[in-house]
């Protein structure tokens, strides 16, 4: 599973939230062109995780090492910080993708929206291209906001819970999208819950409990859950009674 | 029939000062509606007044040291306008009160440290002066530095677009870019107070920051899109500052509130009548029908 020329690297990583440790000691790689599901119960750090790895929450020790191009990574967070009532249409928010490596001033060329056309027939949006963001549902947004990330040509993409709130058909075509990027070799990072959404969608499994993370099959994950007798460290993660 | 027209729409521009200050609220009318535009976009709809206070003590001593030089109370309005802004964001930040809450305290404290200072110096006629401007005394130093200013805004705003729409609609994502949404956000406040102090000088410091919010609260009565509501803004600001003008000339009222109070026309009547959210589409509202269904 080690991979010397991963793009995405964690060394010795200690992270904290105000002066809480909440991870330490982490050190492993993310296998570029592979879905990684992260996973563990409330509270064991899934999220400061993830912006630990944007770079948005500063190490307390260790480091991120991470040769994706700052334009080339994108997050989709779980509590969503877009502005609904911001008077912009589902194209315009997809189109925004190609911001961060077309530049500040440049307009758009034909090109970007041909590809953004692309894009949104892709993901089953095309008639909404023209829809205000206010008024999406769930899934659909989901949908844009991944059109969003498709546009930027992201190539380390960090999901936190994306298939919450989400219907069954976005989700399947979610699923497909995701999967399609990481065999062009994105390295995606997918929070989950779900262990059958897991089953499907994951090539690898990072489990998280009690501070620290392991690295381990998908297999791994699910057969303790199949045999109905769960290891001690996947049952705390997963968010069983724990041991002690 | 068209010399009444004439008469009263064309002529009153062939005197100098109504020629100058016609230029000054054009140039005014450019820049100041897209600053309200994103003030109300993110909900800081009052920052605009908080800030219009603030720049008041600068003005007030700029006028005590050079007299009624536009220069120097312009340059005294941005530097106490900023200086608040700093230490409103500072005192939030350290206190973690609400920048809302401190932003109140300091321009309450702005705006008597300004009318202290401009009466222990001046008369009251100085006061009203700088609380409520004097468009038709615009001379040509004055119209250069507002139309310099307004273009600086416009140019300025023009190159942080981008990233100011990215950070009114998803802060997360610009970060996700290493770009600090607070440099975008100060990069603002600081065209808001430049915005101000070009216009005090033409509405007055209390009357300038109508001439930014007004339009563009108007115009969320009347477009869905980014670029519809800064043009229905920028067009009521050109309206309201050429029929406010020429209300003043003709009427002999004062020319910044009839500028804002036709503005002020505009809201009430796009808040009744405008194609979005407006009181005539709320009453006319109904839901449409689904439609036959598909035949299978």
């Amino acid at each position: 599973m080690a991979d010397a020329n991963a793009r995405l690297r964690l060394c010795d990583l200690q992270l904290a939230q105000g002066s809480r440790t909440v991870l330490e000691h982490i050190s492993g790689e993310f296998r570029d062109g592979a879905i990684t599901a992260l996973i563990g119960a409330n509270g064991t750090g899934k999220s400061t995780l993830i912006q630990g790895i944007m770079g948005m929450l500063k190490p307390i020790a260790g480091r991120v090492e991470c040769s994706v191009p700052k334009e080339r990574r994108a997050w989709l967070p779980q509590q969503l910080a877009l502005d609904l009532t911001f008077p912009m249409s589902v194209e315009e928010l997809v189109m925004t993708g190609s911001w961060p490596s077309h530049g500040a001033l440049k307009g758009y060329c034909a090109a970007h929206y041909r590809k953004g056309r692309e894009i949104m027939a892709r993901l089953g949006i095309s008639h909404l291209a023209h829809r205000p963001l206010g008024e999406l549902s769930g899934g659909q947004r989901q949908r844009a906001l991944i059109g969003r990330t498709l546009m930027q040509e992201a190539e380390l993409l960090l999901l936190d819970e994306p298939f919450a709130n989400v219907d069954a058909e976005t989700v399947e075509v979610l699923m497909r999208v995701l999967r399609d990027m990481a065999s062009e070799g994105a390295t995606i990072i997918v929070v989950l819950h779900d262990m059958e959404q897991l089953a499907r969608l994951a090539d690898e499994t990072v489990v998280l409990a009690s501070g620290h993370a392991r690295w381990v099959s998908v297999e791994s994950v699910l057969q303790p859950l199949r045999s109905a007798a769960p290891a001690s460290f996947l049952s705390q993660a997963i968010g069983g009674v724990s041991p002690c | 029939m068209l010399t009444l027209l004439h008469e009263w729409l064309i002529a009153p521009f062939d005197y100098g000062f109504m020629k100058r200050a016609l230029i000054a609220s054009f140039a005014l009318s450019l820049a100041a509606p897209p600053m309200g535009v994103f003030l109300v976009l993110r909900g800081m709809s009052l920052i605009g007044d908080a800030m219009a206070h603030a720049i008041l003590p600068g003005v007030a001593l700029g006028f005590l040291l050079a007299g009624f030089s536009l220069p120097m109370m312009s340059l005294g309005g941005i530097l106490s306008g900023l200086l608040v802004a700093v230490l409103a964001g500072s005192v939030s930040q350290m206190s973690g009160q609400r920048e809302d809450a401190a932003m109140a305290s300091f321009f309450l404290i702005s705006l008597a440290a300004g009318v202290m200072i401009i009466s222990l110096g001046g008369s009251s006629v100085d006061l009203t002066h700088v609380l409520f401007g004097s468009i038709l005394a615009v001379n040509t130093t004055s119209l250069l530095l507002i139309a310099a200013i307004s273009s600086l805004i416009v140019i300025t705003l023009a190159v942080i677009f981008r990233a100011l729409v990215v950070e009114c609609l998803d802060p997360l994502f610009l970060r996700g870019q290493g770009v600090r949404g607070s440099l975008v956000h100060g990069v603002f406040l600081g065209l808001v107070v430049l915005n101000l102090t070009a216009g005090f000088q033409t509405l007055g410091t209390l009357m300038a920051v109508g001439l930014m919010m007004l339009p563009a609260t108007a115009a969320r009565f009347w477009s869905k899109r980014l670029e519809g509501l800064i043009a229905v803004a920028i067009g009521i600001a050109l309206v309201a500052s050429t029929g406010g003008l020429l209300l003043s000339y003709h009427f002999n009222m004062p020319s910044g509130p009839a500028i804002i109070l036709l503005a002020g026309v505009g809201y009430v009547f796009s808040a009744l009548f405008g194609s979005q959210h407006s009181l005539r589409r709320r009453l006319r509202r109904r839901a449409a029908p689904l439609g036959a269904p598909e035949p299978h």
